[in-house]
């Protein structure tokens, strides 16, 4: 059973190393030099991952988010361009996980424009990406694809901000009533949540979860903590 | 086998990481440790699919000839090759960390950059699948428009590239 729900958590690892099987059984000398030729691209790999991981490292604990954040509203010009260019980054995870971010920051204000930079510049523009793109397809073909894209970011949040106003927007989400919750839709499944507060929060396949419990005291604190460490800011909770 | 080789960018990444590292590990050692227990979540998640590309790799290279990627994503018809990149882009979600490798090595064997630019950019930028849910948050007009756009952008991005590069 256990094997079983493997195999569906890594379907594309598992199709590979079934295609790899068939391929040693009935040609192994091409299943041979398709591992050869895999294994340069692993070591590549090895010599940029710990870099990836040590910058978003890095950039999670030290870019000083809280105060990006509230440093654009409405009126906040380019400056405010700049931060929300800033925020998006040096943030961590995929585009999904930014929507609710900006949900957060249109509540404090931010301009349609700047939240079409948070979005774009998180889904494309990430410091730790631009070193693995760099790795992988040359120095100069990254640079000039991140000066075009940025170029485009900034055109694109001046015609959205023209066409959508903010009465385009859902005003207020429904939330179900339970104490802590985690929305799933944005879990990344990183589980910091779970190392911070285990008394409520807890894996179930590849996203967390929380228990059905009143919080009070110490505990509350621990799932505030919690809530603000998390990168998808998918903890949503009522003290 | 042929390895890698350590070149002056990757090792000028590894020195300037490293000497970040220590400059914050002295500065807070116990916040910059902790830091790493969130990027190791993420990355944990992310290996089974990243080892499943890199093999796709070597099937890749190893099967189809390079004269096939050339016919097909070469010099010959950009625009279409490029068209359907982008599409294939903006349904796909898969994580452009993963995306890199491969995207680098079609490139390596003769596939031209524009198409390669138009699926890193809507991959990332685009998302068909995620734009549900982007219309929940953020409402159907923004959503359309910001993936639209993007579209757009990215055909224009990857020609650029391939005028300029």
């Amino acid at each position: 059973m256990k094997i079983f729900e493997k195999v569906k958590k890594n379907k594309l690892l598992s199709a590979v190393i079934l295609a790899y099987g068939i391929l040693f059984a009935t040609m192994p000398d091409k299943a041979l030099a398709a591992v050869n030729n895999s294994m340069y691209y692993v070591f590549e790999m090895l010599m940029i991952m710990p870099v990836i991981f040590i910058l978003t490292s890095l950039a999670e604990a030290w870019v000083p988010k809280e105060v990006i954040i509230n440093s654009f509203g409405e009126k906040s010009g380019f400056k405010g361009n700049i931060f929300a260019f800033l925020l998006g980054s040096f943030s961590a995870g995929p585009i999904y996980a930014a929507f609710p971010v900006c949900r957060m920051l249109l509540k404090k204000g931010a301009g349609i424009a700047n939240i079409v930079i948070v979005l774009s510049t998180w889904a494309v523009i990430k410091v730790p990406m631009l070193a693995n793109e760099a790795k992988f397809l040359g120095p100069k073909f990254m640079a000039m694809r991140w000066v075009l894209t940025t170029i485009s970011i900034f055109i694109m949040a001046y015609f959205i901000a023209k066409a959508v106003k903010k009465e385009d927007m859902p005003q207020e989400l429904e939330t179900d009533g339970q104490a802590v919750s985690v929305n799933q839709d944005y879990c990344i499944g990183c589980g910091v949540c779970v190392n911070i507060c285990p008394k409520i929060f807890y894996m179930e396949g590849k996203k967390a979860v929380a228990r059905k419990e009143a919080i009070a005291g110490p505990i509350a604190e621990k799932v505030s903590k919690a809530a603000e460490a998390c990168p998808g800011k998918a903890i949503n909770y009522t003290l | 086998m042929k390895l890698p080789k350590l070149d002056i960018f990757t090792l000028s990444l590894w020195l300037i990481t490293a000497g970040l590292f220590l400059f914050f590990l002295f500065k807070d050692k116990k916040k910059t440790l902790n830091s790493t227990k969130i990027a190791k979540g993420m990355m944990g998640g992310l290996l089974g699919d990243l080892m499943g590309i890199l093999f796709l790799i070597g099937l890749i290279l190893t099967f189809i000839p390079p004269e096939t990627i050339r016919t097909f994503l070469g010099k010959s018809n950009v625009f279409l090759a490029t068209v359907i990149s982008a599409l294939a882009g903006s349904v796909t979600l898969i994580p452009a960390f993963i995306a890199f490798p491969l995207v680098g090595s079609l490139v390596k064997v003769g596939a031209s950059i524009v198409p390669a630019v138009a699926f890193l950019t809507t991959l990332t930028m685009v998302g068909f699948v995620t734009f549900p849910l982007e219309k929940k948050e953020l409402g159907l007009k923004f959503a359309l428009w910001r993936n639209s756009l993007s579209f757009v952008f990215a055909l224009i991005i990857a020609f650029i590239m391939g005028v300029i590069a």
